[in-house]
């Protein structure tokens, strides 16, 4: 592996700066492994920023759409430009906003941007002393809160033996069981229940044996209908083998008729 | 008593008895398709699938841009310009090249970094952003169990990493600090640093198993 081919993990994190990301975007053009390596590394580094969610303030997509509104669509890259050399810039790269030259001037917006970055790297090694605690940046003077206080949920999302599945409801929807045996627990959860008449419940069963011919089939606890729905099972996962919802008349049925979906696990 | 005539069981996807990712992967490729229409339409000028396509990714974007310019003033004018980039460029988007996520995200990652390194946004580093951390935090109660499930998996993934690899990528990535600074702040070897990133994202790849 050259020097230069090891510089792609930083060129994602757009951590290479000056002469090196010049260099590094000279060799991508011509290195089908790093090309490949960056699409790879870009979905990786995308993942990551599930562990950043968050919700913006409600008036930005109003902002949004309104600046949207002023802004033609650029059309699709000529068919000359489109050689695999212009793969990895894809993403169009812009100077510096506070840079108060033309952006033609590439020298010397490179130059002011290095100019920033040492200042930035002084300011950066004074005042911001970060540290990743378990995969969680977090700042000495701004310590975060754990990502998730530890719930029953959050238990069970990190058992060992998770096992989750995502199905398709046969009335629609999509619906998700979680399940641990060590754990002996499960959860049903699903973001659009179809909403049921006034006299139907949702109901979950807890099945032993296997799902075309299960020996038990339990009744388990009721799901109120209609959009976001998350519900523990109260039965034996343990001794469990499959999980069903189904549409049952109100106050649940001893044995499910309408059945919408199962899954084992 | 019917089972048999269960409509979608676990048969439906081929094998889903494989508990390695704990998300189904069929739903995943479902939700990046439909990011990818959404684009599509975007870029014939449907701005209802714009509106849509932001609902979908607004958090994610936000999110990272907020967790490395540590304001909510200067995140949400970020986050703005980055959806009026993806807007604007959606006709040059490419799925060849990765998902709608992937692309976005390197846009508001590229954006932040720049805004960050800049002088005036170093000093913004604000207070604001302990307030929106605790809103935050009250966020992720309601938080789907799908989202959370998606989520642990990446922390379990962050935790298979080394100390270095992990510290390395965090202060990249959500630092969005240079190599150059990431190696002084670790007190590493320029070197080392761009071999622990690059060896985390390959380990964090690997634990991800994140399809191309």
């Amino acid at each position: 592996m050259s020097e230069i081919h090891g510089a792609v993990g930083a060129y994602v994190m757009n951590a290479l700066e000056g002469d090196e990301l010049v260099e590094f975007e000279t060799h991508l053009a011509e290195c089908p492994t790093c090309q490949r390596e960056v699409v790879e590394f870009r979905e990786t580094a995308t993942e990551l920023s599930l562990l950043s969610r968050t919700d913006p303030p409600p008036m930005l997509k109003g902002s949004v759409m309104a600046a949207i509104a002023g802004v033609r669509v650029l059309p699709p890259e000529e068919a000359e430009g489109n050689h695999a050399a212009t793969a990895p810039e894809a993403v169009p790269r812009q100077p510096l906003r506070e840079v108060p030259v033309a952006p033609t001037d590439e020298l010397a917006v490179r130059r002011q941007r290095r100019r920033m970055r040492v200042l930035s790297l002084a300011v950066a090694a004074v005042t911001v002393v970060a540290l990743v605690l378990g995969g969680f940046v977090v700042s000495l003077s701004q310590r975060q809160p754990p990502l998730a206080s530890v719930t029953a949920e959050t238990e069970l999302l990190r058992a060992p033996d998770l096992k989750a599945y995502t199905i398709t409801l046969k009335d629609g929807g999509q619906a998700t069981f979680v399940a641990s045996k060590s754990l002996n627990r499960a959860m049903f959860s699903s973001g659009d229940l179809p909403a049921l008449n006034q006299d139907q419940t949702y109901q979950l069963w807890t099945l032993a044996g296997p799902l075309t011919s299960p020996t038990r089939v339990t009744p388990d606890a009721l799901v109120s209908a209609g959009g976001a729905a998350k519900q523990w099972f109260t039965g034996p996962i343990a001794q469990s083998d499959a999980l069903a919802i189904s549409i049952e008349k109100a106050g649940g049925a001893s044995a499910p008729t309408n059945i919408q979906g199962a899954t084992s696990f | 008593m019917g089972l048999s005539a269960v409509p979608s069981g676990p048969g439906g996807e081929a094998s889903r008895t494989d508990p390695a990712p704990p998300r189904d992967v069929a739903g995943r490729g479902a939700e990046a398709a439909r990011l990818a229409d959404l684009v599509a339409r975007s870029s014939r000028g449907h701005e209802d699938a714009f509106s849509e396509l932001y609902d979908l990714t607004a958090s994610r974007m936000y999110g990272l841009v907020l967790r490395i310019l540590r304001s909510a003033d200067h995140a949400a004018e970020v986050t703005q310009e980055v959806f009026v980039e993806v807007w604007r460029q959606s006709a040059r988007y490419a799925p060849d090249k990765g998902s709608v996520l992937a692309w976005m995200s390197t846009i508001a990652h590229r954006r932040a970094v720049d805004r960050v390194r800049s002088v005036s946004s170093e000093v913004a580093r604000d207070e604001q952003y302990a307030v929106t951390t605790v809103v935050r935090e009250a966020d992720h109660v309601w938080e789907d169990v799908e989202q959370k499930m998606d989520v642990e998996r990446v922390r379990k993934g962050m935790a298979s990493l080394t100390a270095i690899q992990r510290e390395a990528i965090g202060l990249a990535y959500f630092g969005g600090y240079t190599q150059t600074q990431v190696a002084s702040l670790l007190k590493l070897p320029l070197g080392t640093v761009k071999t622990r990133i690059r060896d985390g994202l390959i380990g964090l790849r690997d634990a991800l198993g994140v399809e191309e």
